[in-house]
């Protein structure tokens, strides 16, 4: 059977490139890690992937705003390599720094299939400094998302200074009516934050902490799913081992909401493309 | 031309920079600042069209969704405005970055002499704001003088058409290269010399440095290259060679000890081979996982049978006092460089911390370069963006205080990276330079920074004079270096490869010559971020960000075109040869021409004269403290001491999970906010092993004695390493030295001797504990220094030293990550045991220092018993027997129970009556703050408990209580079988998490 193939953005200061291939692998991928100077050369052809993935990490230091420099660069460059990627119903999924790169070209929110304007924006987070915590969300059952089909919430970490996702009025009733707010940050029964810190640990408007476009083959997410990629990232395993253990049931070290998130945009491709 | 691009968040978005600065004005200063606004300036020097000026505004510096800017100054309504800029030749990382996305954006290259610079403006409301308020604010919160300038303007003052007149700091020397030829006519002559230019050659060299240069036949092979006397770039070769940096003279010195009680006589010829150098070796021949130690950046050991891992820990305590920020985000970002430079290079997969200042609280008459609560905000910054934007989890760490930090406070720094054991068919761990290899540098360019460190930070500065002897690390620039060589090491491009750091290309290239027995450089090819350094200048800059790099010159074209593709300069600057000559060139000049074997020319070692006084003859005793009677009062308030209370506002800012392996993190329990013993990471994705780290500081137990310091130090972090589920059986330690001055001088270090007893006894202890645990030091360094000469309120300057201190970090192999455990008890209804002796060892504890008592009875190891128990413990939690494991450290069992009790967010019963002592009948106090080494806290499911009593059986280990449910308090039991301690999760958390919980 033919495999899936996804690129990983490389270089100028991303850094979640190995754990996110891993993950694509582990979801039956076949990931590539790519510097984006060899895209731009042409060296390396998005045509030849099903998957692009914008990690995170401090591109250009983040200085001039999180993922901006990315966004002026990789538009300046391959803006329509990107456009007709989008268009030919590929997967294109944003990580942090990579989601504050996709609102700033433009490829998300996608309002009115419009892939180049920049109408929401991910700033600095209300508490004043970068915060590394896992948090909870709540994710949008009837969401076109592809790589959340299934999924009614998750715990992954968050790790960024400039997280908190802001837009008028008019845009986020869009957003809602279009079913494109995927996930929430949210309390440990999944219900919405309702902005209280640190459950809501940036100040994001109605919780936002991931947003697809209209088709729900674009994503983004401030939180990592790729640092859950093992039962040994979360926070509490020791303790869910020990309990598992004493009711003598099995403790399955991949068995991570952050693996199955990047299996379904693996089986949407498979069904879809090979 | 000249423009200016200002940006500001819109009015109506939280600003929380500037609420930032509101809060802390207010706190620290009292200082009524209304409201405030920051404004972000972008000044560009350059031929630009109105087209590209305005497209480089609206496409990079202004977001259409949260920003306003203009090319004139914002109209933003202020009473004071306060404008802080950088001074000429301080990095401006955004300026850089500003510099490369305008030259791509617009498609053109920008000119030497155009530039882009950045700047901030705060516009402050308050009506009763006054100028000195202002002052204040600029100089104790936004900017230090050795970096910034800036400006203040009442509205008034203020021309809206010309707003903050920011001029380029550009750097201008107006001087020719040159070098020059240096006197040696007599001793006296070469020393003042010396003195003059900050040489700081040692007094006892200079004869032997003018014997060589005075040698006939040298002088004939001098004269054919054009040069007679020695040069400066020589001399300064030599000051870098034979400086304590880099060769270590007081570990490689004389001592003459002397025990005044014992009379006990010692010769001590070298600390480094007696008791750092030999038991390594000697463990080396032991322990096949030690792969290689002792000689390059950082040691290896074999972490599974395709990888090894690489270790190594720094300080950067001077720099970090002058410039907090600077020097922490320097500190870490160059540490990081060691293991970059290890071997063929390793890939970097974590790193911590560790600070010690002084009291943040401080409001005595001394006034230190920088306040401590004011220095401790910038080295958490510096860290956390050297670190964060290095993508490199920060897994560990630990903030200390004591008063000594004043007078210089330590900012440790530790890195790890990973490595193939094979590349492209080679040991990794192996490298050489051999005649023909090219010299590249790769990174950053060199200006005049770090030049002879801060001695330079007394010059006075003009408009354009670089301050660059303070540095601001770039950690953007050294992620793309670090990817970039990876790939190269793995297409085998790289023969040899070391970084620049202390005394620049002079160790860098000086070292790595040694190996092929000569060079040729040529400096004029050095690329350079100004124009007019001298010859010595780039020879010896300490410029960040750049390695040293032997390539082959049949691999130079790839290596080039991959350096290229990312984004990184590198540069052809000479070559390496087996002339058995050190020879510079600049523009076919030769400014310097020496023998690579010169510094074996029988310099001599240092000398010290050691003088032990021990605890009873310096009138030390056991304070008189009749037993409390209010010991929940006493528990709530061990908990609240700065030195113990919770720093999650610090770890919080750490970016401690990327790269995906994060097993156990530094904050466990319910709540996520207690220190947990050790980190877990699995830097091999695809791997279930892990990789255990910890680190220790136990620097008050040195007011006593540094011998048990140091072995306590080093037994508490083994402890930790086996309380998350380490192997005893791979202890890997890395010493770092933090020592005040040791040098006797009658008047200006009276107790130098014994301060040079201290570091001898610290030294043995080392061995001592080294031994017993089999513990191999993969890396250390020392840092000799640690006093500061503080002015005081009549002008007088009062010399404040450091205590005595050693940061040991340890590292352990995991086989199967699922084992590991945390501190946080799992289940109500569990068994609470506690393993390890407990004897009357308040001495230096955390519960004296509340009464400030120093007393005499530290605690004191028992490697013995130690090694026993921990291998006990390290096989209870491989059987996966406890729920929960915690090694008991600083503030002692009462406290660290109340630690576990938070953690697992349930009650506990403890009688204190069933803890194992040292069989004298020890009365509640000493049995709950008595910190003797070798303990641990286990709970466990009573069905465990046969089978772990019996793994147990004739040590000292014995029930204590049981774990109770999150409606239950802490009880424990004192031994009259009354409750002496009665307190809920939520009175612990309130005492543990109030002293900084306003920072989080």
């Amino acid at each position: 059977m033919r495999q899936a193939k996804a690129l990983i953005l490389t270089g100028f200061g991303l850094n979640c490139d190995n754990e996110t291939a891993l993950a694509f692998e582990l979801a039956g991928a076949q990931s590539h890690r790519v510097h984006i100077n060899a895209v731009i050369a042409g060296k390396v052809r998005l045509t030849d992937f099903h998957i692009l993935a914008f990690g995170g990490g401090f591109s250009w230091g983040d200085d001039h705003g999180a993922g901006v420099i990315q966004a002026v660069k990789l538009k300046n460059h391959i803006g329509e390599d990107l456009l007709s990627f989008v268009a030919e119903g590929k997967l294109i999924i944003g990580i942090c720094n990579g989601f504050q790169a996709l609102v700033n070209l433009g490829l998300l929110p996608g309002l009115d299939k419009d892939y180049t304007r920049r109408s929401v924006a991910i700033t600095y987070n209300d508490c004043g400094s970068f915060r590394d915590q896992w948090v909870h969300l709540t994710a949008d059952p009837k969401s076109p998302c592809v790589f959340t089909s299934g999924m009614q919430k998750a715990d992954f970490p968050i790790r960024h200074g400039e997280g908190k996702f802001i837009a008028d009025p008019d845009v986020l009733s869009a957003l809602q009516a279009g079913r494109q707010v995927v996930f929430q940050y949210a309390d440990e029964n999944a219900h919405p934050a309702e902005g209280v810190f640190p459950l809501n640990p940036n100040g994001s408007v109605q919780d936002i902490a991931g947003i697809c476009d209209p088709t729900g083959k674009v994503f983004g997410l401030m939180p990592h799913p790729e640092a859950y990629n093992h039962v040994t990232n979360h926070p509490d395993w020791t303790r869910h081992k020990v309990m598992q253990k004493r009711l003598g049931k099995p403790f399955d070290t991949r068995d991570t909401p952050g693996l199955q998130l990047f299996c379904n945009g693996v089986d949407y491709i498979r069904e879809r493309f090979l | 031309m000249m423009y200016t691009i200002e940006t500001a968040l819109k009015q109506e978005l939280r600003d929380a920079e500037a609420s930032a600065l509101v809060k802390k004005a207010g706190t620290y200063f009292c200082i009524p600042v209304e409201s405030a606004r920051s404004v972000h300036l972008v000044t560009i020097e350059a031929d630009l069209t109105n087209d590209d000026l305005v497209r480089l505004q609206k496409e990079i510096f202004t977001n259409p969704v949260t920003q306003i800017s203009s090319l004139a100054p914002l109209d933003i309504a202020f009473d004071w405005c306060i404008w802080i800029g950088f001074r000429p030749g301080v990095k401006d990382n955004p300026g850089d970055t500003a510099l490369e996305a305008a030259a791509d954006l617009l498609g053109r290259p920008f000119r030497p002499d155009e530039g882009i610079y950045t700047s901030r403006r705060y516009c402050l409301k308050g009506a009763d704001l006054s100028r000195q308020d202002v002052e204040k604010i600029a100089q104790e919160l936004l900017s230090n003088p050795i970096i910034q300038r800036y400006k203040i303007f009442s509205r008034d003052q203020w021309d809206p058409g010309k707003g903050a007149d920011v001029k380029p700091a550009r750097v201008i020397l107006d001087h020719t290269p040159c070098f020059d030829f240096i006197d040696i006519d007599s001793d006296q002559t070469l020393s003042q010399i010396s003195d003059q230019r900050n040489l700081a050659l040692n007094a006892r060299d200079i004869p032997i440095i003018r014997n060589y240069f005075l040698d006939p036949d040298i002088l004939a092979q001098r004269r054919k290259m054009g040069l007679s006397k020695p040069t400066d770039v020589e001399l300064e070769y030599i000051s870098q060679a034979r400086s304590d940096h880099c060769n270590h003279n007081t570990f490689n010195g004389i001592f003459r000890y002397t025990d005044v009680l014992s009379g006990e006589k010692t010769i001590e010829n070298s600390l480094f081979k007696t008791y750092i150098q030999q038991p390594t070796l000697a463990l080396k021949e032991k322990k096949d996982w030690v792969v290689s130690v002792l000689w390059d950046n950082a040691g290896v050991g074999e972490f599974d049978e395709q990888n090894n891992y690489v270790v190594t820990g720094e300080t950067h305590n001077s720099p970090s006092n002058m410039e907090a920020y600077g020097g922490a985000i320097t500190g870490i970002v160059g540490v990081y460089r060691d293991p970059m430079g290890t071997g063929l290079g390793s890939r970097l997969f974590m790193g911590s911390f560790g600070f010690c200042v002084g009291d943040i609280t401080y409001d005595g008459p001394l006034k230190p370069p920088l306040h401590p609560r004011r220095l401790l905000d910038g080295v958490v910054e510096g860290v956390k963006d050297g670190g964060n934007k290095s993508g490199v989890p920060t897994t560990f760490g630990q903030t200390l205080f004591d008063p000594g930090y004043m007078g210089k406070s330590l900012v440790f720094v530790t890195a790890l990276g990973i490595m193939p054991k094979q590349v492209a068919g080679r040991p990794s761990h192996e490298k050489k330079t051999s005649p023909g290899d090219l010299i590249i540098m790769s990174g950053g360019r060199v200006g005049k920074d770090g030049i002879h460190g801060v001695t330079a930070s007394s010059e006075s500065y003009s408009e354009n004079t670089p301050a660059g002897h303070v540095q601001i690390g770039d950690p953007y620039t050294q992620k793309k270096m670090h990817d970039f060589l990876l790939v190269c090491r793995d297409e085998g491009l790289i023969q040899f490869i070391t970084d620049n750091g202390g005394g620049g290309l002079s160790s860098s290239i000086g070292e790595s010559a040694m190996i092929s027995n000569g060079c040729l450089v040529h400096l004029d090819r050095v690329p350079l971020k100004y124009e007019g350094l001298d010859m010595w200048e780039i020879w010896v800059s300490e410029s960040q960000e750049r390695m040293t790099i032997a390539v082959r010159p049949s691999d130079l074209d790839r290596f080039m075109a991959l350096s290229d593709e990312h984004g990184v300069e590198s540069t052809v600057i000479g070559e390496y040869t087996d002339s058995g000559k050190l020879h510079i060139t600049y523009k076919e000049k030769t400014c310097a021409y020496v023998d690579m074997d010169l510094l074996d020319k029988g310099f001599p070692a240092w000398e010290f004269d050691a003088v032990w006084l021990p605890p009873e003859t310096r009138g030390l005793f056991e304070p008189v403290i009749r037993a409390p009677k209010d010991f929940n009062a006493l528990m709530t308030a061990m908990l609240a001491r700065p030195n113990i209370c919770s720093k999650e506002w610090i770890i919080r800012q750490y970016d401690h999970e990327v790269q995906g392996g994060s097993v156990i993190k530094p904050l466990v329990g319910v709540n996520r906010n207690i220190p947990s013993d050790a980190s877990v990471t699995r830097p091999v994705l695809t791997s279930e092993k892990g990789l255990a780290f910890s680190q220790t500081l136990l620097p008050w137990y040195a007011k006593i004695d540094a011998y048990h310091m140091m072995t306590c130090t080093i037994d508490e972090a083994v402890r930790r390493l086996i309380a998350v589920g380490g192997s005893f059986s791979h202890i890997g330690g890395v010493d770092n030295f933090c020592w005040p001055n040791i040098a006797y001088d009658a008047r200006t270090n009276p107790d130098g001797t014994f301060k040079a007893a201290q570091l001898v006894r610290a030294c043995r202890a080392l061995k001592d504990a080294c031994v017993a645990y089999e513990i191999p030091l993969l890396s250390g360094k020392d840092s000799m220094y640690v006093d500061g000469h503080l002015e005081g309120a009549f002008g007088e300057r009062v010399k404040v030293s450091a205590l005595e201190t050693v940061q040991f970090s340890a590292t352990s192999v995991i086989g199967d990550v699922v084992r590991c455990q945390t501190l946080d008890p799992k289940a109500a209804g569990d068994y609470i045991y506690v393993a390890g002796i407990t004897g009357n060892e308040l001495g230096a504890s955390e519960y004296y220092d509340m009464f400030g008592k120093t007393g005499r009875n530290v605690p004191q190891v028992n490697f013995a018993a130690g090694k026993i128990l921990y291998k006990a413990v390290e096989k209870a939690i491989h059987l996966e027997i406890p729920a929960s494991c915690h090694g008991v450290a600083r503030g002692g069992m009462g406290v660290h129970l109340a630690l576990m009790a938070m953690a697992g967010g349930l009650g506990m019963e403890i009688d204190l009556s069933q803890v194992p002592s040292d069989g004298q009948d020890l009365p509640d106090e000493v049995l709950l703050f008595s910190e003797s080494a070798g303990r641990f806290i286990l709970t466990l499911a009573p069905e465990q408990a046969p089978v772990f009593e019996k793994l147990c059986r004739g040590l000292a280990v014995r029930r204590v209580g049981t774990v109770t449910t999150e409606n239950d308090s802490l009880k424990i039991k004192g031994i009259q079988g009354d409750t002496i301690v009665d307190l809920c999760g939520q009175t612990l958390a309130d005492a543990f998490n109030k002293p900084f919980g306003d920072m989080l």
